[in-house]
C-alpha cells in the first residue's frame, strides 16, 4: 500500500527539495531545455521559391550546426544557407515571411542557451560574410561584414597599426552576434560594451529591406538592433570605432575577499586609474584583480596615486597567507592542492614569451581567449551571469558565489565594469544593461569548471535558475537571457516593457520568423 | 560543407562518410595550424590523412632515387623543390656541413598527402637507409612529421630550424626582412618552435608570416590541395607590411613571392 501524502511529506522533511522535480524551480514553471521544433509546414514550397539562394539540406551539413558552445541544447535546421550578401539575405527573409519559415542567424555559435541553434527552419550561417571592407585611420573607424570573427578583424587592423576598442575574450565570436547582445572586455569599464562601438550598421530587416542605420539615420531601427538579440534584423555590415594599437602592461593583485576586490575594482573604474581592469577568481579562495595599462605614463601615474590604495596583495604575500590559512584546515587541503596546480598551469599562459615583448603583452585578445578556452572551456558550458548597478554588485556576486558553492566544487567568477553612454540609453532598453545602472553597470559570470565531468542537464539548469533567481530579487539584468532562459524575461523586465517590445517585434516581423524563441 | 576541422567533425558525428566530405577533405592544405589551436588536442592532421586515404587526391608520382644512402650521421632530405635547384642545395649542404640523401622520400610524402596507396616495403627501405643517422634535416614539413613517428630515436629537425640556428645565417637577417616560416614543420612542433622563432624575431627584429595567434600563414605552394591560390596567400602575407627582402624557408615559396612583389626574394640558404 503506498504511503499517504502526509506520511510521505513527514518522512522526507529533512531532505532538501529535489532540484529536478517539476515543481522544484521556485517561482517559475519547469524550464524546458529545448525549444519546440518547427515542424516544416510549407518547407518544400519555400525552398523552391528561393531561386537564387542555395539551401543546403544534407544531414551532415545541418548537423554541423546542431549545438552551440554551451553543448546542452540540440536542434537541427531543415536547411542551411551560407550568407553571401545583403541581397541574398533579403531574398531569403522575404521568402521566409511569405512561407512563415523560421530563420535562425548564427555567427560563431558561441551562445550557451541555444540562441544560435535552429530548431527547424533555416540556419543562416553568417561566417560567409567576413570581409573587412575599409579601414579609416583618420576617422578611427572600420567597416566590416558582420560575420567576421573579432580575431580576424584584429588581424586586418593590426596590419595597419590599429586595433578594435573592445571585444569578447573569444577568438571565434562574430562581430554581428556580439553587437546584438553586448560583448564585454577587460576594458569595457573605459570603452563600454562592444555593442557601443558600433557607429552605423547595414541591416536586413525581418521583412527583407536592406537599411543603413545609425544614431542619425533610422535611429529607431539602430536602437532596436543594437543589443536586440537578433529580433529586429540581420546585421550584415558594421562600422565600428577603432583605435591605435598598443601593447599592454599587466599587473595582478590578490584578494581573499570578494567584496574588497570588487570595491577596489569599482574605485579604479571611478577614477579611471587603469586602462583595463577585471576580476578573475578561483572559487572565492583566490581572487585576482587584473589591472593593465596602455602606456608607461599611465602605469607611472597609477603607481604614484592609486597603487597604495589597493588592498590586494602581491603574489608572494598572498601565497604565504593562503598557505597558512590552509595549514590549519586540513579538511581543505584538497582545495589547496587544486589551487596550487591550477595556478601553475594557468599563470604561464598569461606570460607566454611569444606574446610578450619588453615586459608588455602584445596580443591580449589572443592570450586571454586561449586561456579561457584551455582552462574554462569544455564540451558543456553553462555561464549564467548577472549585471547590476554599481551599488548592488558586491551583494549580487556574494550571493551568486554562495550558489556556485552549493552546486559545484570548482568554479570561476569573472567580473568587469561596463561604462554606459548616456546617449545610448535607448539602446539599453530590455538588454543586458540593468535599467537602474548609471555611469557604470557591472557584470559577473558564474562559471562552473565542468571540464570532462558529467553533470545532468537538470543540475546545470537548476544552477542557472538559482543564479537568475538572485537577479530577479536584486533587480538585475542578464547577458544570456535568451533561448533556454527566456522564461525569465518577463520576470526581469516586467510585462509592460516586454509587451511593448513584442508589439514592435510583431510589427517588424509579422510572421515572427527571425530568431524565433530566442526572446519571444 | 564548412571546411573547418570543427565543421568536419560535426558532420562526421551526424552521419557523414568520407565521400560526403570529399570537397572539404580535398581542400585541406595540411598546414597543420588547426592542431596547436585545438583545445581538445585532437590529432587533426592524422584525421585528414586517414580521410584522404578513402578519398585520395590525384597523385603524380615524384621521381626519387631509391638507392641506399651512405652511412652518415647528419643527413639532409631536401624535398622536391630544393632538389631541383642543385646550386642552392649544394650551398645549403655546405652551410650545414651535411650529407644529402639521394632518396629523400618525396614520393612517400606525396603519397601520404594525396592518400595514395603506399607499399610498406617502400617505407621500410626508406627508413632503414637512415639507421645510422643521428640527425635528419628535413625540408618537407609533412615528411618530417612522419619521420618523427617512424624514427623516434633520431633527432629530426626542419630545414628552416637548422638554418636559422646557424649564427652565420642569423647574422645576415635584417630588421627589414619579411621572414616566411614553413608552416607544416612549424605547426607539427609548435610549442617548441614558437619559442625558437620568437627568439629569432626578437634578436633580429624580424617581421614574419605569423598571425596574432602565432600560427604561420601558409602560401600552400607545396600543397597538393589546389583549393587555395598561393598568390592570394602571398599577397595576404605581405599586406600592410613594410619590408625590403622576403626570406623564405620553403624553396617552393621563392617563385610565389617573386610573382607578387618586386622586392628581393631569397631562400634562407641564400643568405
Amino acid at each position: 500500500m503506498p504511503p499517504s501524502p502526509s506520511t510521505s511529506a513527514h518522512s522526507t522533511s529533512s531532505l532538501p527539495p529535489c532540484p529536478v522535480a517539476p515543481d522544484a524551480l521556485v517561482g517559475i514553471k519547469r524550464q524546458q531545455t529545448n525549444t519546440s521544433r518547427w515542424r516544416g509546414a510549407g518547407w518544400r514550397e519555400f525552398v523552391l521559391s528561393l531561386k537564387d539562394v542555395e539551401v543546403i539540406e544534407d544531414a551532415p551539413t545541418r548537423g554541423t550546426f546542431a549545438t552551440d558552445a554551451g553543448g546542452t541544447a540540440y536542434g537541427m535546421p531543415h536547411g542551411v544557407v551560407i550568407a553571401r550578401s545583403a541581397a541574398q539575405i533579403s531574398a531569403l527573409l522575404k521568402a521566409a515571411q511569405a512561407h512563415r519559415v523560421p530563420v535562425t542567424v548564427r555567427g560563431g555559435g558561441l551562445t550557451t542557451q541555444g540562441e544560435s541553434i535552429a530548431f527547424g527552419g533555416v540556419l543562416l550561417d553568417m561566417t560567409g560574410m567576413s570581409r573587412v571592407i575599409s579601414v579609416d585611420k583618420d576617422r578611427l573607424t572600420a567597416r566590416t561584414e558582420a560575420g567576421i570573427f573579432w580575431a580576424s578583424l584584429a588581424e586586418h587592423l593590426r596590419r595597419q597599426g590599429m586595433d578594435y576598442l573592445s571585444a569578447p575574450l573569444n577568438l571565434t565570436s562574430s562581430v554581428g552576434g556580439t553587437l546584438g547582445v553586448g560583448g564585454i572586455d577587460v576594458n569595457s569599464a573605459r570603452f563600454g560594451c562592444s555593442a557601443d562601438q558600433a557607429v552605423a550598421l547595414q541591416v536586413v530587416t525581418p521583412t527583407g529591406e536592406i537599411v543603413e542605420c545609425s544614431d542619425e539615420v533610422n535611429p529607431e531601427l539602430f536602437r532596436r538592433v543594437i543589443l536586440g538579440y537578433g529580433q529586429f534584423g540581420v546585421i550584415t555590415e558594421a562600422t565600428l570605432r577603432i583605435r591605435r594599437y598598443t601593447p599592454i602592461r599587466m599587473r595582478y593583485y590578490y584578494y581573499s575577499s570578494l567584496r574588497t576586490a570588487i570595491e577596489d575594482l569599482q574605485m579604479l573604474d571611478r577614477v579611471e586609474a587603469a586602462d583595463y581592469a577585471g576580476i578573475l577568481t578561483m572559487m572565492d579562495a583566490a581572487i585576482n584583480l587584473l589591472v593593465a595599462f596602455d602606456s608607461g605614463e599611465r602605469e607611472a601615474a597609477f603607481d604614484a596615486k592609486w597603487h597604495s590604495r589597493l588592498r590586494g596583495m602581491g603574489e608572494t604575500a598572498f601565497a604565504a597567507r593562503t598557505f597558512l590559512s590552509y595549514l590549519i584546515r586540513p579538511w581543505r587541503w584538497g582545495e589547496a592542492l587544486f589551487l596550487r596546480a591550477r595556478k601553475r598551469q594557468l599563470f604561464p599562459e598569461f606570460s607566454r614569451l611569444e606574446h610578450m615583448r619588453d615586459g608588455r603583452m602584445e596580443d591580449r585578445s589572443v592570450v586571454f581567449s586561449r586561456a579561457v578556452w584551455k582552462f574554462w572551456g569544455g564540451r558543456q558550458m553553462v555561464i549564467p551571469d548577472l549585471a547590476t548597478s554599481s551599488a548592488k554588485f558586491a551583494e549580487t556576486v556574494e550571493r551568486g558565489n554562495a550558489v556556485c558553492k552549493q552546486f559545484f566544487p570548482r568554479y570561476t567568477l569573472y567580473c568587469v565594469g561596463i561604462r554606459l553612454r548616456e546617449e545610448h540609453r535607448p539602446h539599453y532598453e530590455m538588454s543586458c544593461i540593468p535599467p537602474d545602472a548609471a555611469d557604470w553597470a557591472y557584470g559577473c559570470e558564474f562559471e562552473p569548471m565542468i571540464g570532462d565531468d558529467t553533470w545532468s542537464r537538470d543540475h546545470l539548469q537548476s544552477f542557472q535558475n538559482a543564479i537568475y533567481d538572485i537577479g530577479v530579487e536584486m533587480g538585475a539584468s542578464y547577458y544570456r537571457f535568451g533561448g533556454m532562459m527566456k522564461g525569465y524575461i518577463r520576470r526581469v523586465f516586467g510585462d509592460e516593457l516586454v509587451d511593448r517590445h513584442l508589439a514592435m517585434k510583431c510589427a517588424a516581423d509579422p510572421a515572427m520568423i527571425l530568431n524565433r524563441d530566442v526572446i519571444f | 560543407m564548412r571546411l573547418t576541422p570543427h565543421g568536419r567533425a560535426k558532420a562526421l558525428q551526424h552521419g557523414a562518410v568520407a565521400a560526403d566530405l570529399r570537397a572539404s577533405i580535398a581542400s585541406c592544405t595540411l598546414c597543420g595550424a588547426c592542431e596547436p589551436a585545438c583545445p581538445e588536442e585532437i590529432p587533426l592532421v592524422d584525421m585528414i590523412l586517414a580521410l584522404r586515404r578513402s578519398q585520395p587526391l590525384p597523385c603524380e608520382s615524384a621521381e626519387v632515387t631509391t638507392q641506399a644512402a651512405a652511412a652518415a650521421e647528419n643527413v639532409l632530405l631536401p624535398g622536391e623543390a630544393l632538389r631541383q635547384d642543385s646550386e642552392r642545395l649544394k650551398r645549403i649542404a655546405s652551410l650545414l656541413d651535411i650529407a644529402v640523401a639521394a632518396d629523400d622520400g618525396s614520393d612517400i610524402s606525396r603519397a601520404i598527402e594525396c592518400g595514395a596507396a603506399l607499399a610498406s616495403s617502400r617505407v621500410s627501405i626508406f627508413i632503414s637507409s637512415f639507421k645510422s643517422a643521428k640527425r635528419l634535416v628535413v625540408a618537407d614539413g609533412l615528411l618530417l612529421r612522419k619521420l618523427r613517428e617512424w624514427l623516434p630515436e633520431t633527432r629530426v629537425v626542419s630545414l628552416g630550424e637548422a638554418l636559422s640556428t646557424l649564427d652565420a645565417v642569423r647574422a645576415r637577417l635584417r630588421a627589414t626582412d619579411l621572414y616566411v616560416i614553413e608552416p607544416r614543420a612549424f605547426h607539427a612542433d609548435h610549442a617548441r618552435l614558437v619559442r625558437h622563432y620568437d627568439g629569432l624575431i626578437k634578436a633580429r627584429n624580424l617581421k614574419t608570416n605569423l598571425d596574432l595567434q602565432r600560427f604561420a600563414v601558409p602560401t600552400c605552394a607545396s600543397s597538393a590541395a589546389k583549393s587555395v591560390d598561393p598568390l592570394d596567400q602571398a599577397r595576404w602575407i605581405l599586406e600592410g607590411r613594410a619590408f625590403e627582402r622576403v626570406v623564405v624557408e620553403d624553396a617552393a615559396d621563392c617563385a610565389v613571392f617573386a610573382r607578387v612583389t618586386d622586392r628581393q626574394v631569397l631562400h634562407l640558404g641564400d643568405l
